[in-house]
């Protein structure tokens, strides 16, 4: 019983992903025609999209009768184009989806590179031959998503015959369920806790599943979805766990990681990921590392697949999908697969005209499939510091239709607006500041100090704004949010604007805030001159912090410590650990430097 | 133990500075009238030792015998249980603290030690029910909040505690809290008085001293008798017997503020401006308070100012002191300050001197 239900579980997520996606690409499709309702559509499946739409309408047809229109408009044509894609609720496999219809079924129609299949198949074979004592069975398999890590598994245990048993994740718990479950004593368990028991029972027992009815060397485990962990305890437990799956696992097992966002590495969670593959790596387990398909490779199977399905599409389209696709081949077969759904309405060659004629708001938007970018951090950072602009006016005559004073006048920016390249390295606007500031007085000119007080007045208006987040409007997150980001503009536009005399740029490191070390130290201090404070032989009163700080401690340094010898001993240690944590911390954020391009 | 301490009168008597407000409190305190309290006077103007003193004057001696105790308090905050940590000193009749270490829940601590006081309160030896004394520290640095929850506390509790609230400035406490006290104002003493405590100091001690030195010791601690103890103190160790021409040490910050100053003055760049950021992070890091040092700074600055520039100067400063109080992070505004006073010394120079 239970197992029947969980197959169907998968089966739902994958054919969700996919609806995911195309969704979305139609949605990005639409947008040139009907702009202004685009706002609102969320990325669901179809049907509950259309039904929020409606329904959001309703209230003012009569008013905002052309938007209703346009919205109708905008789901008849969604439902058109959904009329290729059968949405089945996931209860067989989907062969519409050519993602999966198209699916390798052996290695050479991988588009994955072939060193790495091989390494994987010779591991695989070496693995199942014989058990390697000493040897750990554990393949860990990295890399961005859709490059093909799972499928590539998939071809290799059909070429070599064997069986695959997969974790699959349970089907999740819904609320009212839980609530009638835990009537009848049942337990709540969350993923994590499945998953835990499940690694337990194989590394114990093995594969004993009356199921599997095969040798035991025939078959091999597959870990594709690890559960979300989002805490540093739950971290640690699915550490632990994989880390004995590693140890002490028989049978061969892969365990594919997906690096989300490599550029994001402020992040916790892709910490958490990098600093887990490090540890089953040095754990023992063997690690293979897929990188973005090539374009060549993702044309070529695309060139394959429209053969199949006999479909003509020009070797320009292809061309653009490849490269729009970042190396994501899922993507890439998707986007296909919608560009030859209607292929009368999509005249592929005019959209790189629409390209160049887009306007620079939304020209993110104008390929109707693709990734859109991904900005890291430093990346962003890059673009404001070195400030590049073009070296005249070109379209001020016309434009400009009131005069501003000369001082106020900048060369246009040679880059998206900063709200659009803030978006895109989505960075907390706080970050962001600090960054600005620690780093945005080496790119100013040699003497240009008014420049430096327009800078520095931006940026103190910029943290005034942050700072009114922490009052009252903490629990209003919607104003949150438009402060969030009006901070971050002013910080942005600020550092922008002032540097009216970039100098011209040069190669720069870019630096961690210093500001994040002086508050940690200034926090130890304070906390340093509270104990002391306390120790202060026979005093009948306390001091305040300012008294403290600005006059006994700078007499008790001239007095020779004499009230403070005995614990300034244990807090020499302390310091000594933090300063080297503070150290590392250094080491590993100064790889994250950026070139002058 | 330190001099400061050592030599501040413990009682109403004997106090040297401020006799004055001494004899009226006795007299107050001997009618067995106990209102509320709020000392408010600039730092090191004896504010503390009058409160200490006027407690050993309602309770005794048993007022002396005081614990510090690091307490951790569970406020119960509405949803959830919130655990603040806050050093307490305390005697069998009075408890002081200082509110304003809780950061942002100060408001609670402030309530929740008022009414754990008010359900315990000590009998005194004649049977009847006697009152404790709550003494709280800094009190302009309270939130808002925490002081219209003082305010409510104070009415509610009245009878069973009484406050005594201890603030810089006055006009930091509310007109609700400041009106249902009895406002003492201590002034920082006068140069004389100091001299006096210091001449009284060295008979104690068995020190002499040349002519003039307490003299220079008093002008650099800046009417701030607790500083110009503890200088004193630090010239003791530094050097005896004194000399005329002994340096007087100064405190390390303020030294540094002023280096800071001077290159300020000697170049106007971003360059500069970069590492004058790193001392000012260094000052931060030694927990200074941003306030602090944007007074002294301004302070320093203007003494080699040009008069004309000290106006537009003094303004730019109080522009971001107030950015600073409203901000989060001082750096930003002391930048910002340090830069604009850069931008305008140096179109200052250009236009004097060409």
């Amino acid at each position: 019983m239970k197992k029947v239900k969980r197959n169907v579980a998968i089966l739902i997520s994958s054919s969700d992903d996919d609806e995911d996606f195309s969704v979305k690409s139609n949605f990005t499709h639409t947008k040139s025609k009907a702009k202004s309702v685009m706002t609102s559509v969320p990325r669901k499946n179809p049907k509950r999209a259309k039904t929020a739409l409606l329904s959001a309408s309703c209230p003012r047809p009569s008013k905002k009768g052309s938007v209703f229109d346009e919205m109708k408009r905008f789901c008849e044509e969604f439902d058109d184009d959904f009329t290729g894609i059968k949405v089945s609720a996931g209860l067989q496999s989907n062969n519409d989806m050519w993602i999966d219809k198209h699916k390798p079924h052996n290695l050479e129609e991988l588009a994955v590179q072939k060193k790495k299949v091989e390494e994987v198949k010779t591991w695989f074979e070496e693995r199942l031959e014989a058990a390697m004592d000493g040897l750990s069975n554990v393949l860990l398999v990295a890399g961005p998503s859709g490059v093909g890590k799972t499928a590539t598994i998939h071809a290799i245990a059909s070429n070599l015959g064997v069986k695959i048993w997969e974790w699959t994740t349970p089907t999740p718990t819904v609320w009212p369920e839980h609530l009638h479950n835990s009537n009848s004593g049942l337990k709540y368990m969350s993923k994590l806790d499945e998953f835990e028991a499940f690694v337990e029972r194989v590394r114990k027992y093995g594969l004993t599943s009356p199921t599997l009815k095969g040798s035991q060397a025939s078959v091999i485990l597959l870990v594709d979805d690890l559960p979300v962990v989002n805490v540093r305890a739950a971290y640690g437990r699915i550490q632990r766990c994989l880390t004995l799956l590693v140890q002490l696992v028989r049978i061969p097992t892969a365990i594919v990681i997906t690096n989300y966002d490599k550029d994001d590495s402020a992040d916790f969670s892709t910490r958490c990921w990098e600093e887990l593959l490090l540890s089953l790596h040095s754990a023992g387990a063997c690690k293979v590392n897929f990188n973005p398909v090539t374009v060549n490779s993702i044309k070529k199977t695309l060139t394959a697949i429209s053969r199949k399905e006999q479909r003509e599409v020009g070797a320009d389209s292809i061309d653009l999908i490849a490269k729009a696709s970042g190396g994501d081949i899922r993507q890439a077969i998707n986007s296909l697969q919608y560009l030859c759904l209607k292929p009368h309405r999509r005249p592929i060659l005019s959209s790189k005209e629409r390209l160049d004629n887009a306007s620079c708001l939304d020209d993110v938007f104008c390929l109707p499939f693709g990734k859109d970018e991904n900005l890291s951090l430093f990346h962003a950072l890059g673009k404001f510091l070195h400030n590049k602009r073009e070296s005249e006016h070109t379209i001020a005559s016309d434009r400009d239709t009131f005069l501003l004073k000369e001082k106020f006048v900048r060369f246009p920016l040679k880059m998206d607006a900063p709200e659009v390249i803030l978006c895109q390295a989505h960075g907390q606007a706080t970050t962001l500041s600090d960054f600005l500031h620690e780093n945005v007085l080496d790119f100013l000119s040699e003497d240009a100090i008014d420049d430096a007080w327009l800078v520095a007045s931006y940026l103190s208006d910029a943290n005034f704004l942050l700072s009114s987040l922490s009052g009252h409007l903490s629990r209003d997150f919607g104003a949150q949010n438009i402060i969030q980001s009006a901070a971050a503009s002013v910080a942005a536009r600020g550092v922008l604007f002032g540097n009216a005399h970039p100098v011209p740029s040069r190669w720069h490191a870019i630096r961690r805030p210093k500001l994040w070390e002086v508050e940690q130290s200034s926090r130890r201090n304070k906390r340093q001159m509270f104990n002391q404070r306390d120790d202060l032989p026979n005093s009948l009163t306390t001091y305040s912090q300012i008294v403290m700080a600005t006059e006994f401690r700078p007499s008790l340094k001239w007095l020779g410590c004499r009230a403070s010898e005995s614990f300034q001993a244990d807090d020499m240690v302390e310091e000594d650990s933090d300063s080297t944590c503070l150290h590392e911390n250094k080491l590993d954020l100064s790889d994250d430097e950026i070139e002058d391009w | 133990m330190l001099w400061v301490d050592k030599y501040r009168p413990k009682t109403l008597d004997k106090v040297i500075v401020h006799q004055d407000v001494a004899q009226n409190l006795r007299k107050l305190v001997s009618e067995g009238d106990c209102p509320h309290f709020l000392f408010y006077g600039p730092s090191g103007s004896g504010k503390k030792t009058l409160i200490m003193a006027l407690l050993r004057q309602i309770f005794g001696p048993s007022a002396d015998k005081v614990k510090v105790e690091n307490k951790i308090w569970k406020v119960d905050a509405g949803t959830r249980t919130i655990d603040v940590e806050l050093t307490t000193l305390s005697s069998t009749h009075h408890v002081e603290l200082n509110p304003s270490d809780a950061g942002f829940q100060d408001r609670y601590v402030v309530q929740e030690i008022i009414k754990e006081m008010a359900k315990n309160r000590p009998i005194d030896t004649k049977g009847k029910k006697g009152f404790k004394v709550l003494v709280l520290n800094e009190v302009d640095k309270l939130s808002r909040e925490a002081q219209h929850s003082l305010r409510r506390t104070m009415e509610k509790y009245s009878a069973s505690c009484r406050l005594i609230l201890c603030s810089n400035s006055s006009s930091k406490v509310t007109e609700a809290v400041r009106s249902r006290c009895l406002n003492v104002r201590i002034n920082a003493p006068m140069e004389e008085e100091i001299v006096s405590v210091l001449e009284f100091i060295a008979i104690k001690e068995g020190l002499q001293f040349p002519q003039g030195f307490a003299a220079r010791i008093v002008e650099k601690s800046n009417r701030n008798l607790r500083r110009a103890v503890l200088t004193f103190e630090s010239c003791r160790v530094q050097q005896y017997p004194f000399t005329n021409n002994q340096t007087i040490p100064p405190m390390d910050w303020e030294q540094y503020v002023s280096e800071i100053a001077s290159d300020i003055m000697k170049e106007q760049s971003p360059k500069r401006l970069f590492e004058v950021r790193g001392k000012l992070y260094e000052l931060l890091t030694n927990c200074i308070p941003p306030e602090i040092i944007l007074k002294r700074l301004l302070f320093e600055l203007l003494k080699k100012l040009d008069s004309e520039l000290k106006h537009e100067v003094s303004n730019w400063a109080a522009h971001y002191e107030h950015r600073m109080r409203l901000g989060q992070k001082a750096i930003f505004h002391l930048e910002a300050f340090v830069a604009k006073f850069m931008s305008i010394y140096k179109s200052f120079l250009i236009s004097t001197f060409g």
